[in-house]
């Protein structure tokens, strides 16, 4: 019986880490059916988009423990060249993938010269690449410029179509999330973040590992920034470009947890939820509220809202236990 | 173009790179001791702008002075912002996750603060002095300019003074150069980081209250010198003082020089490309590169 039992553990462990997860993605997808309004379907459809940044930044600033203040930059590389080339004839997704591949050679291009250092470089280069770019959008002429650039749909609007291509992103971004996590990728990157030389001596390439987790969540940033195009139909430079877009995506990981696979799904649910609420009441003061945020996250809750759980759930366990004794 | 252009054009960069100087020191003394990437030192430039902008407009204090002013001033704010949050996060021997996104978060804070409390509109220190001009033979000197860059000057030797000739500064360069051997040999590390962190600062808003004599400014005002900064201590080698002197100076001929062949809208973007190269061909700066002439022979 012993026998039987031992090859079907890791089965039945897979299977345990699976469920919730799909059982989650059945939930929303259902979500439609159950008579939202179209609002608020909406706003799912941009939590969704959020979602798939947060994880895609979160493979490289929290596994990897390498920060970028412009992720940005992809962000609106692939709402641009999407739109570009839907607009040139090309099938939908067709342009979706080739705007992921522009960003993962801009990604490549950024990590080129700045991973081989050790120091701040990487850093300080893409809070300068996005400030770079957004100055040439503005004065491109072929994108229009400052004044923005429009989608030319053919067909009518169907909102649950955007829904599902932001669901099925979200649920790739997850999915490639927990893949690197677990596989041997994934402990590298993680290896590098705790100690590079440590790592390097064991047969890390910090260099590539570093570029190829950069590229892999430029790919699903620009991937979310095509998939919102397409639900926008209008973008400008200062919008997909802008500074808050880079400092939403660096946020919600830090909210949710940085260097879990679930901590960034959380950010960006909280954001996502949170954010149009702030926008509306306190227009100017949205950037005040996150940064203030952040320091307190920082400071006090290094783990955000996984760390949260984890204390709270640990605190249960022991009231558990001490109940049971008494 | 004449010679005389010329000249004007190297003059008025020179003028500049004073105090691109004086505006990098501050990053680079608490990099150099802490390791710590200050991204809120944009945040500090425009409050150091409006700190003199108030000081001239409410209480009719010469800028100038306003900027002596600020020394102390800034100082005790970084004092303090080191007692509240920066001794809080882990020490390392590089920018740490933590580090960067603590003093991103600052920035943040510091810039929306200013938009709360002065609005968007552009504002701008006119004095008597503003549009006056000297002229020495060809060259034309703004009165401004001038003034702007014998304060930068002077804080700059002044911080050289101190490096060299005190006991903080002994043990600032020591823990530049290798932080465990300073501490063994008995360096306070705990202190000498609290008062570089405030000497940092206050540079921040030296240089912010000198900048505002010569720009417009507005809440947004410290993002481009950010960037220039950047592009100041990795020309310079991120840890040494006169690399910083040099890394000005370039940044500024580039820049003056820049105007004459690339239209004014992509000039933000020239700071950017120069700090790719600086990266590709140059990672230690140039002070490595003199370094490594000096190792070889």
């Amino acid at each position: 019986m012993t026998s039987t039992a031992q090859p079907q553990k890791p089965l039945l462990s897979h299977l345990a880490t699976g469920a919730p997860p799909l059982l989650l993605l059945i939930v929303v997808a259902l979500l439609p059916a159950v008579g939202l309004g179209h609002n608020t379907i909406r706003l799912l459809f941009v939590t969704l988009i959020w979602v798939a940044t947060s994880v895609a930044w979160n493979l490289l600033g929290g596994f990897a423990g390498q920060v970028s203040f412009g992720f940005a930059v992809f962000y609106g590389l692939g709402a641009y060249i999407t739109a570009m080339s839907f607009n040139a004839g090309a099938n939908r997704l067709a342009a979706i993938l080739l705007g992921s591949c522009v960003a993962s050679l801009a990604a490549l291009l950024v990590g080129l010269p700045t991973f081989r250092l050790r120091g701040p470089y990487f850093a300080i280069a893409t809070i300068g690449v996005s400030e770079a770019v957004r100055v040439v959008m503005t004065n491109l002429a072929v994108t229009g410029g400052a004044s923005g650039y429009r989608i030319m749909e053919k067909g009518a609007f169907n909102q649950l179509l955007h829904f599902y291509a932001a669901l099925s992103l979200a649920a790739v971004a997850v999915g490639i999330s927990m893949l690197v996590r677990y596989s041997k990728f994934g402990l590298a990157l993680i290896a590098i973040r705790e100690d590079q030389e440590a790592a390097s001596d064991l047969g890390v390439n910090p260099y590539r590992s570093k570029l190829q987790a950069h590229a892999l969540g430029a790919a699903l940033t620009a991937a979310a920034g095509g998939v919102y195009v397409g639900y926008a139909a209008f973008i400008y430079p200062q919008g997909v470009f802008g500074f808050d877009i880079s400092v939403a995506i660096l946020l919600m990981p830090i909210i949710g947890g940085v260097g879990t696979v679930w901590g960034p799904v959380i950010g960006a649910v909280v954001y996502g939820l949170v954010h149009e609420e702030l926008i509306a009441s306190f227009p100017e003061f949205h950037l005040l509220l996150y940064g203030s945020l952040l320091i307190l996250i920082i400071l006090f809750e290094p783990a955000g809202v996984m760390g949260m759980l984890q204390k709270l759930s640990r605190f249960v366990r022991r009231r558990s236990s001490l109940g049971s004794h008494s | 173009m004449s010679t005389t252009d010329v000249l004007n054009l190297v003059v008025s960069a020179i003028l500049l790179a004073g105090v691109y100087a004086a505006m990098s020191v501050g990053m680079t003394i608490i990099y150099g001791v802490m390791k710590i990437v200050n991204l809120a030192h944009a945040g500090f430039l425009m409050l150091g702008a409006y700190f003199v902008y108030e000081l001239y407009t409410q209480l009719h204090i010469d800028p100038l002075l306003g900027v002596l002013l600020a020394f102390p001033v800034f100082y005790f704010v970084g004092i303090a912002l080191h007692w509240l949050m920066i001794r809080r996060i882990p020490r390392s021997d590089q920018p740490t996750l933590t580090s960067l996104l603590l003093l991103f978060g600052l920035w943040l804070v510091i810039q929306n603060l200013g938009y709360l409390v002065w609005g968007s509109a552009d504002r701008a220190i006119l004095t008597p002095k503003t549009f006056s001009t000297i002229q020495i033979g060809p060259i034309i000197f703004p009165t401004v300019r001038l003034v702007v860059f014998g304060a930068a000057v002077v804080s700059l030797v002044a911080l050289e003074f101190v490096l060299h000739r005190t006991w903080f500064g002994r043990a600032v360069r020591a823990l530049m150069q290798n932080s465990d051997a300073g501490r063994i040999v008995g360096v306070n590390v705990d202190r000498t980081a609290r008062v570089a962190f405030g000497v940092g600062i206050a540079f921040a808003g030296v240089a912010g209250g000198l900048l505002s004599m010569m720009y417009s400014f507005t809440p947004d005002f410290g993002g481009s010198f950010l960037l220039r900064a950047f592009v100041i201590i990795v020309l310079g080698g991120l840890e040494s003082f006169s690399g910083v002197a040099i890394g000005a100076l370039i940044l500024a001929l580039v820049e003056t020089f820049s105007i004459l062949v690339i239209p004014s809208g992509y000039q933000p973007a020239i700071s950017f490309s120069l700090l790719v190269l600086a990266l590709v061909l140059l990672p230690n700066g140039v002070a490595g590169l003199w370094n490594r002439r000096q190792r070889l022979t």
